[in-house]
């Protein structure tokens, strides 16, 4: 009784955060753009699969299908979807329709945001998971590849974690800039070059062209690569490595002298053994975060 | 009424502001220091002209915009844009709403709903009884893109209502609505406010004179008078009828002379109100019109009037009876040779009281 009462009050709290999700999601796929990026990735896929059919193994065809994910051409349909819910006349529905109601700014940003992230990875897992799964499954002539499931697994959310970071980038970015076209210009401007100012900062390993690189090695990585020590050894190392790149990237900022930034094996060798996840989940993760929590910060101190 | 609006202390007005002011951007002052009491149960007027700050002063009390300085409550409870508690004690209606032109009416009162945290079993049936009281029974499989403005409002009066809240702020309801859905409007209002505090913002003063009981004046971003609506039409000449009348303008002469002769009734031709005339055509007239203390004052003005047609005003002194002095009035009309074409009481009073609370707040100048 008690447990269902409590289950009755957590369903009447998130009543209207459920009911803001189920209302974007249903405007969202409605909306041209969306159908259209789905009908797109969906074709480019299909030709990408088909083109590199006979000539790459498992792990470079599929590397190659995350690749327009990752670096060209959907990202920026991805930061659009992100940019639109709060600027533009749709604020101004906003304000008469939803904000007016017994509904906070968090309730709505959050459910907002959710929608977002739910209908990009929907789209991009709705195309990409079978067509990896008939690459790795279908019989082609190409030698066997040693693609694990953990690796596919993890490259997958690899991208899906890029793509909520890029919809966070664009809900901000939002946020902050009243006009939906210049929000999306400026973004395109701040991902294009992305690649150069993460070089500045040594932290180019977390660039979308070097994901994308490292893909094909991550989807041969097995699930158990080493023992439990050896894998806190890996784990100290990258906090380490983190520690260090988050010291040259400060010192970047401070103009203070960094210490010399060691090149990892990842570039050098060009078989990507240092690609870490843990890493990237950090590097992609946090600035997933506090994008969505500036982008509070800044819609709540919003007149509408 | 709501529990919360019962266990809040019955003293305690529905809106308070204390110094509220909002500037935008370091430049236009849209409030300016405004304080501001509406008694629960009221049916509040909030009247000013375009740009007077009256949109601004209700986003505020939503927590659509924050305030530059001083504050804002509901039934005592801080207003801001995260004051759930506080929205979840208002209906907003705003002025041509804007409304998911995708969605068909049922589909979005039931998110509105839901947003007001109403479980399945009230909020559907409370749909159902809405759309049938606002007329829209037969529209609920048409989206709402393809609705017209006058729709649009019903819809957005229906949405003010979804969570049946102690307190509507309807900001301009019968703005654009033709002459049956402005009446369906003004009678809704005056229905709802027997049990509901409301507030309608409006610089039409025809809706204010038909269902307001209390009064609040803005100009410039300031309240420059509140109270009840006999307040307001206390500061001007306290005319309780307005004749319009047909005849020779002597005859008009001689019912004014006669009428002196009539204890506590003072009457006057003169236009200090609109006139209605047939065929306008420009003559020169004494026009009559009260300054702030109630003493009369006259200019010579220019105004279209007919030497067949003329308009008197009647005032009762206080003890008289309304109905046995206009009862008087009307025996010297007919003995005079005169038609009647209108009687109206104290329609014009609010015109003229807020048309001179404007002017004096602009001549105020510097004291203000």
């Amino acid at each position: 009784m008690d447990s269902t009462a409590k289950t009755f009050a957590l369903g009447t709290k998130l009543m209207p955060y459920l009911a803001i999700l189920e209302h974007d999601l249903r405007a969202l796929w409605t909306s041209r753009l969306v159908r259209l990026w789905l009908a797109a990735t969906a074709v480019m896929t299909l030709l990408l699969a088909a083109a590199n059919w006979a000539k790459f193994q498992d792990a470079t065809l599929i590397a190659s299908l995350l690749f327009p994910y990752l670096v060209f051409p959907w990202f920026f349909v991805v930061v659009v979807l992100g940019v639109s819910p709060v600027s533009g006349a749709r604020a101004e529905v906003l304000a008469d329709g939803i904000l007016s109601r017994p509904v906070s700014r968090c309730e709505y940003l959050l459910a907002a945001w959710s929608a977002r992230v739910l209908l990009v990875l929907g789209v991009y897992l709705v195309v990409t998971v079978p067509a990896v799964a008939i690459v790795t499954l279908a019989k082609r002539p190409v030698p066997e590849d040693a693609v694990t499931l953990f690796g596919i697994v993890s490259s997958l959310g690899v991208v899906a974690l890029v793509l909520t970071f890029l919809v966070s980038l664009g809900f901000l970015a939002g946020t902050l800039l009243r006009k939906p076209l210049l929000a999306a210009v400026v973004l395109v401007f701040v991902w294009y070059p992305i690649g150069i100012v993460l070089n500045a900062f040594s932290l180019e390993e977390f660039s979308p062209i070097s994901l994308s690189r490292a893909m094909s090695t991550q989807l041969r990585q097995p699930w158990r690569a080493a023992d439990a020590e050896a894998r806190g050894k890996a784990n100290a190392q990258d906090m380490e490595a983190l520690a260090r790149q988050m010291d040259h990237f400060l010192s970047v900022f401070s103009n203070g002298q960094p210490s010399p930034a060691a090149k990892p094996d990842f570039f050098e060798g060009g078989r990507f053994t240092d690609f870490s996840l843990l890493r990237v989940i950090l590097g992609y993760g946090l600035p997933t975060l506090m994008a969505v929590a500036l982008a509070m910060v800044f819609f709540h101190r919003r007149d509408l | 009424m709501s529990v919360t609006e019962a266990q809040a202390p019955a003293a305690e007005p529905a809106i308070r502001t204390e110094h509220l002011t909002k500037i935008y951007s370091q430049r236009l002052i849209a409030v300016n220091d405004m304080n501001l009491q509406v008694p629960r149960g009221s049916v509040f007027g909030l009247l000013g002209p375009n740009g007077a700050g009256k949109t601004t002063t209700l986003r505020l009390l939503l927590g659509l915009q924050r305030p530059t300085a001083g504050r804002a409550e509901v039934f005592g409870k801080l207003c801001g844009p995260n004051a759930v508690a506080v929205r979840s004690q208002i209906g907003y209606l705003p002025t041509n709403p804007k409304l998911p032109e995708d969605l068909r009416p049922i589909e979005y009162l039931d998110l509105l709903g839901k947003l007001s945290r109403l479980p399945g079993e009230v909020r559907k049936p409370r749909i159902a009884s809405l759309l049938r009281d606002v007329g829209l029974l037969d529209a609920t499989d048409q989206r709402i893109g393809t609705f017209s403005t006058g729709m649009c409002t019903r819809l957005g009066i229906a949405a003010s209502l979804v969570g049946d809240p102690p307190l509507l702020i309807w900001d301009e309801p019968t703005a654009g609505l033709d002459p049956s859905a402005r009446r369906f409007t003004l009678d809704l209002i005056r229905e709802l406010g027997k049990t509901k505090t409301i507030v309608v913002a409006t610089h039409i003063l025809g809706d204010i004179d038909q269902v307001c009981d209390h009064l609040g004046v803005m100009h410039e971003g300031r309240m420059i008078f509140t109270g009840s609506m006999q307040d307001i039409q206390r500061r001007i000449g306290r005319e309780d009828f307005t004749l319009e009348l047909e005849g020779d303008p002597e005859n008009i002469s001689r019912l004014v002379r006669e009428a002196a002769n009539l204890e506590g009734v003072e009457v006057r031709a003169a236009s200090s109100v609109p006139v209605r005339v047939s065929s306008p055509e420009v003559s020169g007239l004494k026009c009559e019109v009260s300054s702030g203390d109630g003493a009369l004052q006259t200019s010579d003005v220019k105004l279209p009037t007919s030497k067949d047609n003329g308009t008197v005003l009647v005032r009762v002194a206080d003890g008289r009876r309304r109905a046995r002095a206009l009862a008087d009035i009307l025996q010297l009309v007919d003995a005079c040779g005169l038609s009647l074409h209108g009687v109206h009481s104290g329609q014009n009073a609010t015109e003229n009281a807020y048309l001179q609370l404007l002017q004096e707040d602009e001549a105020h100048g510097f004291h203000r």
